[in-house]
Order: C-alpha cells, then structure tokens, then sequence
C-alpha cells in the first residue's frame, strides 16, 4: 500500500496533465475520473489533489477559469496550456519507455 | 455546513497564510467539493454526521494541505524578489558610494519609499512590499532622534508622547502585517537590530556629532555590505518555497549580520548592547507570531461564522 502511495505521489502530476488534455475539468470532477479510469487503483487523498493543481497552475501548465453554475456555485475548471501539453507528450514518452523496459524484464526469459 | 466542517475549513484557512485574494479562492474552491462530496454520500444513503465524518477523512489533514498550498504559492518571481530587495540594496548603494550625506539623495530615498509603500499598500499588501514598509517607519525613527535637541523642557515633554505614539502606531503596523502572516512581520523588522547596532557603534551617546559623521565615513563600506546581505537575505526569501527554510534563513542571516557588525564595530558595541540586540533579533520571531495567536484567538468565532455563512 505504501508502495502504491509512493508510486501515486510520484505520477499525480503526469496523471493530471493527462486527464486535463482530454478535458477542462474542476477538482471534484478529477478525482471521480481518477477513480473511475483506474478502476479505483487511483485514490488520492482528496485534499491534497488542490496544492497539486495550484503547483500545476503555477508553473504555468494549466490555467484555472472560475465558471458560475446555473445554481449560483462558482466552480474552478482547470485548462491545460500549451506548455502543459508539451510536459504531456514528453512525460508520455517517457513512461511509454519506462514501461516497455519494466515489461522486458518482468517477462519470463523466453531461452 | 456542519461545525466539524467550518471548522476544517478555519482550520485551513488559519494556515495558509497567503495573499487574501488567492485565500478567498483556495477556500471557495475547497468549500465547493466539500459540498459535491457531501451531496453524493447523503445521496448514497449516509446521515449528515456520517457524511461530515466521511468527508473529512477523505479530504485528509488539514494543516498538511494548508502547508502544500502555501507552498504551491508561496514562491514570488524573481521580479518580486529584486522588488523586496530593492530597499537593502538602494541602502547599501547610499553607504558603498559614500552619497549618505547628499541631501538630494536622501530626500529622493524617502520619496521613493514612501510612493513604493503606499502603491503596494494599495495593490493588496504583496509579499514584496514588506521591506519596503520596515523602512517607512525610518522618518518616525529619525524624528525620535532629533527630539533631544529640542530646548531642554520641551523634549522632556515631548519624548514620552513621542515613545507613545511610535510605539502605538508600530504597533498597529505589525498588528496589520502579523494578520496576513506573523513571518512578514519578522521580514518587515529584520533590519532593525542591525540599524541600531550601526547607530550605536557611530553615536554610542545618541547624538550625532562631528566625530559621529566621521566615524559614519569610515564604517560607510561595512554598513553597506551589511545592508547587500539584507538584500540578498529578502531575495532568498521571495524565491524559497518551504516556510520553516524562510524562518531559519532571517534567523541565521539577522544573527550573522549582527555578528559581523560587532566584529567591524571593533570593541565600539560592548557584549552587553550586542547580547540586547540579539534579544531583540529573538524578538522579532517571538512576539509576531504570539501576536497572531492572539489575533485568531479573538477572531476565531467570526472566522467561522464567514466560513459557515458562505455556504
């Protein structure tokens, strides 16, 4: 478990980025769809996802846009920007060759 | 929203200590997934305590989130760090060049400090205008020191009035500053024992004299140099994100400046004044943050009733 936490800790904001390329979306809304995509392996403590974005929001890869509901409720949707989209494709690459070398050697020897 | 919640959400907000403006946001943010989380678990069949304690063991500590946030905004760009730091170093330009004593450059000094003070005040309060704001209270202090050339009976009337109301309206100013965060404060006064340890190595008697001015020329590098550490010190501040790194980076940098202006003072500052003048450094990271303690304390309840209210 605490190995699940660490490997969550380190990918949160590669996962964010990932989600938020798809579609702007607002906190709450992050965490159902980590949950729901994972199948439930993704469950961030739900506090800690706003320093996450805000430190995200900093560094000048997503932009928060506050949007006012039909009920009155403000709610902050969070946009990936362009430089957040370069972070993407280049994080992406990297996990994409992370994994491929963890299955090369996960995998029985074949000799 | 339940008391176990506003106070959660007090609890955060006590903590994060940033710009109030971004607070606001932080915490309607935060209010309103507490509100889309309780709506689901109530519609999932849970009671209102049931869901209130579900929450918040979902949302997790509150201090550790306050602390993360603070983190994620606390670090200033190196524009506000050269902003913070441009107080020290126009200081330390006045002393290295020797221009202390051209009234032009003075004057414009104060104009600039005063202007520089009163736009930031008016922008809301940014992290960079607190060193700016520490050396507004120089005219009050230089006030102070003419007081005992007035004829002799009106400056015993006048300097308890004159202790009164400077220490009143110091005061108010760390009260104002200490309620956005206790460590500006710190910021704020930093300079303070290390400007008293200057005045009193080049006027022990508190006047200054001819010999006075001349001792000002011929400490003039090392009280520069002491006020391009200062600078250095605040633009290290601006950028460092950790908050206990900034307390023990104005810790460390007071004490050694102060210790390097007993070495350069060269037996001018005897150990009693310089074991006063770290008594006072200790000071300016005791009593702010006992100030804002004092300060939640009494305004703890309307906290929580805004925070209640909002929802």
């Amino acid at each position: 478990m605490a190995q699940r936490r660490e490997l969550i800790k380190g990918s949160a904001d590669s996962l964010l980025l990932c989600l938020l390329g798809q579609q702007p979306m607002y906190g709450y809304q992050i965490i159902k769809e980590l949950e729901r995509r994972s199948q439930g392996y993704f469950k961030f403590k739900e506090g800690t996802l706003y320093p996450a974005l805000h430190r995200l929001e900093k560094a000048g890869l997503v932009t928060g846009k506050w949007q006012m509901l039909s009920n009155g409720r403000p709610r902050r949707y969070y946009h990936i920007t362009a430089k957040g989209r370069a972070k993407l494709a280049m994080e992406r690459s990297e996990w994409q060759d992370f994994l491929r070398a963890m299955n090369l050697i996960f995998q029985p020897a074949s000799h | 929203m339940t008391t176990a919640l506003s106070h959660y959400l007090e609890s955060i907000r006590a903590n994060l200590r940033i710009d109030p403006s971004e607070e606001r946001e932080v915490l309607t943010e935060l209010e309103t997934h507490i509100e889309d989380r309780l709506q689901e678990l109530k519609e999932a069949g849970l009671s209102e305590e049931e869901a209130t304690e579900t929450c918040l063991g979902l949302l997790g500590s509150a201090k550790l989130i306050a602390r993360q946030i603070y983190e994620a905004h606390s670090q200033g760009s190196w524009r506000q760090a050269i902003l913070a730091s441009m107080p020290h170093l126009l200081f330390a330009t006045l002393f290295a060049l020797n221009w202390w004593h051209h009234i032009g450059w003075l004057s414009f000094m104060l104009t600039l400090i005063l202007a520089m003070t009163i736009y930031g005040w008016r922008r809301g309060k940014p992290t960079w205008i607190f060193p700016w704001l520490g050396y507004s209270l120089l005219p009050v202090a230089v006030v102070g020191l003419l007081l005992p050339y007035l004829p002799w009976g009106w400056s015993l009337l006048a300097i308890p009035f004159y202790f009164l109301l400077a220490s009143w309206w110091l005061f108010c100013i760390v009260i104002q500053t200490a309620k956005r965060d206790w460590l500006l404060s710190s910021l704020m006064l930093l300079p303070t024992p290390i400007i008293v340890g200057w005045f009193l190595t080049l006027a022990p008697n508190g006047r200054f004299t001819q010999d006075a001015l001349q001792r000002v020329a011929y400490f003039a590098p090392w009280i520069g140099l002491s006020f391009l550490i200062l600078a250095l010190t605040i633009a290290a501040f601006i950028r460092l994100r950790q908050r206990w790194l900034r307390i023990a980076l104005l810790a460390i940098s007071g004490l050694s400046t102060l210790i390097m202006v007993a070495y350069y003072a060269g037996g001018r500052l005897s150990l009693p004044t310089l074991i006063g003048l770290v008594l006072v450094l200790w000071g300016l990271f005791l009593v702010p943050p006992l100030l804002e303690r004092w300060l939640r304390r009494s305004g703890k309840l309307k906290c929580q009733e805004q925070i209640g209210g909002g929802l």
